[in-house]
Order: C-alpha cells, then structure tokens, then sequence
C-alpha cells in the first residue's frame, strides 16, 4: 500500500469533561475514499476539525505526507491542499454562484496588492476558465449569475463541493454532503463522489446514509464515543459485531 | 464659486472620505464606532507637522494618514477577536481614550486646541476623494474585494476556502483608519481650528448614519449618503429650531420604507445571514436535530 496521504496519531480533543475525541489514529490512502461513521455524538465533526484546523488538538499529531501539519492555521492547510465543507452548509450567501467558486480558488491565485489592475492576467484567465468548469460539472452553469442563498437545498450543496474543489486540494474532507437530501440526491452525492475520486482526490468522507458510505468508500473508520472501534472495507464493517452494537444497541444486535 | 459654497463642497469631500473609511471595515462585517479616534489623530498630528514643523500640507496629510492607518490596524489587532457589540465597545472606548489624551496633552493646545491651520482647498479634497473612489471601485472588482467580502459573508467558510482571516481583518481597519486620517487632517486645516471636542461620539456616530443612510452594499452608499447628510442642514435650513426633529422623522422613515439604504437592491440582504428556514425544517425533518457534539 502506497503511504497515507494522511495520517492522524493518538489525536485527542477534551471540550470540557468530555473526551469528544481519543487517542484515534487514522491512516488516510492516497486515492481513496476513506469513510467515518458513528453514530451521533461519536466524534466524528471534532475529527474533522482538528484535521482542517478548525480547533486544535490537545495531545497528538496530524501528518500531511511526511509534513507534520498539526500547528497550521486552517488558510495553510487548504493551500497544501487539504479542504473541507461543513455539515450545515456554509455559502457565500450575498455572493453569486460563480463568486462563491472564485474565493474557492483564493489559494491558488493568491491575489496581492497588484491583483487589483483591472486587467486579467493568462493565470487569472485560465483560473476563470476552470471555475466555468466546475459549474458544468456541478450542474450549475444556468445558476451562474444567482446569488448562492437563492438557490435550492441541494445546488447549494453541490455549490459548496464545487468551491471546496477549486481549491484544487488533494484531499477533501465531506461533512454529511447528503444530508437534508432524498434517496435520489444521495444517490447524486454518491457518483459526484466517486467522480471526484476518478479525478484522483482523496476523500475523508463522514456521513449517516449508509447507502452512500457503503457505495462510495474503500475503507470505513467507525468511532464511537471519540473512540475508533473498528476499521476495514465496507463489507468486514457491516459484518463487525461490535459496530452493529453500537449502532443498534444491545438487544437486536443479538 | 462663491466662498460659502466651497466651503460646503470641501465639507461633503471630507465627510465622503470619513464615510468610505467607515465603510471599508464594516465591508469586512465589523461594526466600529470609534472613527473619530482615527480622524482626531490624522487632524493632529498633521496640525502638528504643518504649525510647528513647517510641512505642506499635502506630505503631512499622507504621513498623518499613514500614522492613523498603522494604529488602527494595532487597534483591530486585539479588536478582532470581538463579537459585534463589543467590537463597537472597544471602539468606542479607543475615540474616548484618543480625546483625553489630546485634552490632557499642552504641546498641542489642551482642551482649547489648535489653530491657524489652513491649507485645504476644493481641488485638494476632490482628488484625494477621486483617489480613493478609483482605489475602491479597482478592488471592488478584483479578488481582493472578493475575499473582503467573503469574510463579511461567512467567516467559517472564508477560512475553509484558505483566506487569512485575521489579515484580511486588520489590513481593512489599517486601510479604514488611513482614509479616515487623511480625512481629518483635510477637516484640521479647513476649519482652521481643532479641540478635542471636535471628535467626540456625536463624530463617529455622524460617521456611521452616512454610512448607514446610504446604504452598505457598495462604497456608492456612502458617497451618498455622506453627500445627503452634509447638504440636509443648508437645504432643511427654513426649518430652523424644527430642523432636528423633522431630519429625524425622515431617518425613522427611510429605515423603515429602504432598509438596505438609499443605494442598493434589496435583494441582496447581506445582514441576513442565516439560512431560510425552510431549508433548516427540511433538514430536521430528514435528519433530526442538529447534533453538535457529532
């Protein structure tokens, strides 16, 4: 197996009296899409936090290929490519569509003092072209010019998976991008998902619907309590007695 | 043109200016309310270059700009990390210290002040009010005003999207307070006269209703709506003793039938930031509760 791309050690964030995560040790595949699942309260959104910087950890590290990332600011970590979206969708919300996938882009233009000449340069143009691309590829393109608060439940997902991936990261961090949605939306998630894999991103996925993480992962993390009770393809996960007790409780776990 | 009405011209370029410095840190979605701390400063200090030290005008309105932009980005520094009330607190309270340190301070004239500057002419102030117009009409246009703007809009994705929240914050304070220095430097030598009642609360809270009447969306807003303010006085003037309450009715109307200011689509009600409730009850419905700690 190749390295990870991505490697958490004995990561633990205490809010309070309460350990949200502990001590978890995560190993991220380059290329794949890796799945955590848990039921509610597990740990799984403080993970995410702590591996897009949101908050940091109070005991262990966080490695980005062989770089220790554990004490950058969330802006740095996006800029070596690591991106996340947000379980409550977070828009640009007084920004049209096409604005929202141009901030997205911020790290890649780095604009300066002198972005403000008015005239575009061939990176700024080939960046805009690009930013046209993934409104295609979102189904955004007759959405372009609306401002992004009044687009419906779920472009405004796909609008924020769209932003996330002009960033051009090489591992995206999905909060519950299904959430909220219907079985045939999911069922849209699901193949952008593997599409996005097909473009070679890695995907950390923390999601509910089971369909989809069954569907789209390669390899299933499962934390209870800030506790990783299990790993292993999707199948060996569902099979695994101690996730289904988690999941179901004790009596029908039997 | 007649001296009186240089006079009011030179006064709506100045009250522009202290109006789209304003507006360039509340574009970012902080609310300060200490302005005239920024202005007194620029007033003073270029009062003191030109007085004792013999400067033109014009490099010591620049140095005095500077000098208010760099404190004031020393100021958002610490301010940044408060929420909107407290942000205005502390903003406040920055005006309040500014005014006693100049009442307290001999070498620029106490509580009496300064005077005997001059220097500010109609051409002067319309250049510098051109300049910072083009300025903000470039960056409107470009990434850099995409990434203020973002900030304003949703600072959690502004972060996720890789934008230097705390930069971005305290290069508009810095850039917010510059233009409000330069301003008052222009104000220092056109009233010929400055004490440090001249930048009190009644300053900085002028400075916002310009702001706040001409609406936040764009820096037209503030053009005019600090144009509108400063012109009302000369033309309510048959009002006489009525004129303060007849001005505050209209304020109450224009609230009330133009929220968003006289500039600006309603449509984009950038003050509103949560989501419609109809997406929130949809997404309970389908996924209970929001779960905080998951």
């Amino acid at each position: 197996m190749d390295p990870p791309i991505l490697r958490a050690k004995g990561l633990t964030k205490r809010f309070g009296g309460l350990l949200a995560v502990d001590a978890v040790d995560l190993d991220v595949a380059p290329g794949q899409v890796h799945g955590v699942i848990g039921p509610n309260g597990a740990g799984k959104t403080t993970l995410f936090n702590l591996v897009s910087g949101f908050v940091s950890p109070d005991q262990g590290s966080l490695l980005f290929g062989d770089r220790d990332i554990t004490r950058l600011r969330t802006y740095e970590r996006t800029a070596l490519g690591i991106v996340r979206t947000f379980q409550n969708i977070r828009l640009f919300r007084g920004l049209t569509v096409f604005e929202n996938i141009l901030v997205g882009q911020h790290t890649r233009a780095r604009p300066g003092a002198f972005s403000i000449w008015p005239v575009a340069s061939p990176r700024e143009r080939e960046l805009r072209q690009q930013a046209e691309e993934l409104l295609e590829l979102f189904r955004l393109v007759d959405d372009r010019d609306r401002l992004a608060s009044e687009l419906p439940y779920g472009a405004q997902k796909r609008l924020e998976m769209a932003r996330a991936l002009a960033a051009s990261p090489s591992v995206l961090l999905l909060d519950e991008p299904t959430a909220g949605m219907n079985e045939q939306e999911s069922e849209e998630i699901a193949t952008e998902i593997l599409a996005i894999r097909g473009r070679g991103v890695t995907v950390v996925l923390v999601e509910h619907d089971m369909n989809v993480v069954m569907r789209t992962s390669d390899v299933v993390t499962v934390l209870n309590f800030g506790v990783k009770i299990a790993e292993g393809s999707p199948e060996t996960i569902q099979a695994d007695p101690e996730v289904r007790l988690a999941y179901l409780g004790e009596d029908e776990a039997e | 043109m007649s001296l009186y009405t240089e006079g009011v011209l030179i006064l709506v370029g100045i009250n522009v200016l202290l109006a789209l410095g304003y507006w360039i840190t509340v574009n970012t979605g902080q609310f300060a309310f200490g302005n005239a701390g920024f202005m007194a400063i620029g007033a003073y200090l270029s009062a003191v270059l030109t007085l004792k030290l013999g400067w033109p005008l014009i490099p010591a309105m620049l140095l005095a700009g500077l000098a208010a932009g760099l404190i004031g980005a020393a100021v958002g520094l610490p301010a940044l990390r408060l929420s909107m009330l407290y942000l205005a607190m502390a903003t406040l309270g920055f005006a309040e210290l500014v005014q006693i340190v100049f009442v307290n301070w001999a070498y620029v004239g106490g509580a009496a002040g300064l005077s005997g500057m001059r220097g500010t002419s109609l051409p002067l102030v319309a250049v510098v009010v051109a300049l910072v117009m083009v300025y903000l009409w470039l960056v409107s246009r470009s990434r850099v005003g995409l990434a203020y703007a973002a900030v304003r809009e949703d600072e959690a994705a502004a972060r996720a999207a890789g934008l230097n929240v705390t930069w971005i914050k305290v290069m508009a304070f810095g850039q917010g307070a510059l233009v409000t220095g330069m301003a008052g430097a222009l104000y220092g030598h056109h009233l010929l006269f400055i004490a440090p009642a001249n930048f009190g609360v009644h300053q900085s809270l002028s400075i916002v209703l310009y702001v706040v009447l001409g609406g936040l969306q764009t820096f037209w807003g503030p053009v005019v709506g600090a144009t509108v303010l400063t012109l009302a006085p000369e033309v309510f003037d048959f009002l006489k003793d009525w004129y303060l309450l007849v001005y505050g009715l209209l304020f109450v109307v224009l609230m009330i039938v133009r929220p968003q200011g006289l500039i600006g689509r309603s449509r984009r009600r950038w003050v509103q930031r949560r989501p419609a409730a109809q997406t929130h009850v949809a997404r309970e419905a389908a996924v209970g509760p929001p779960d905080p700690a998951g």
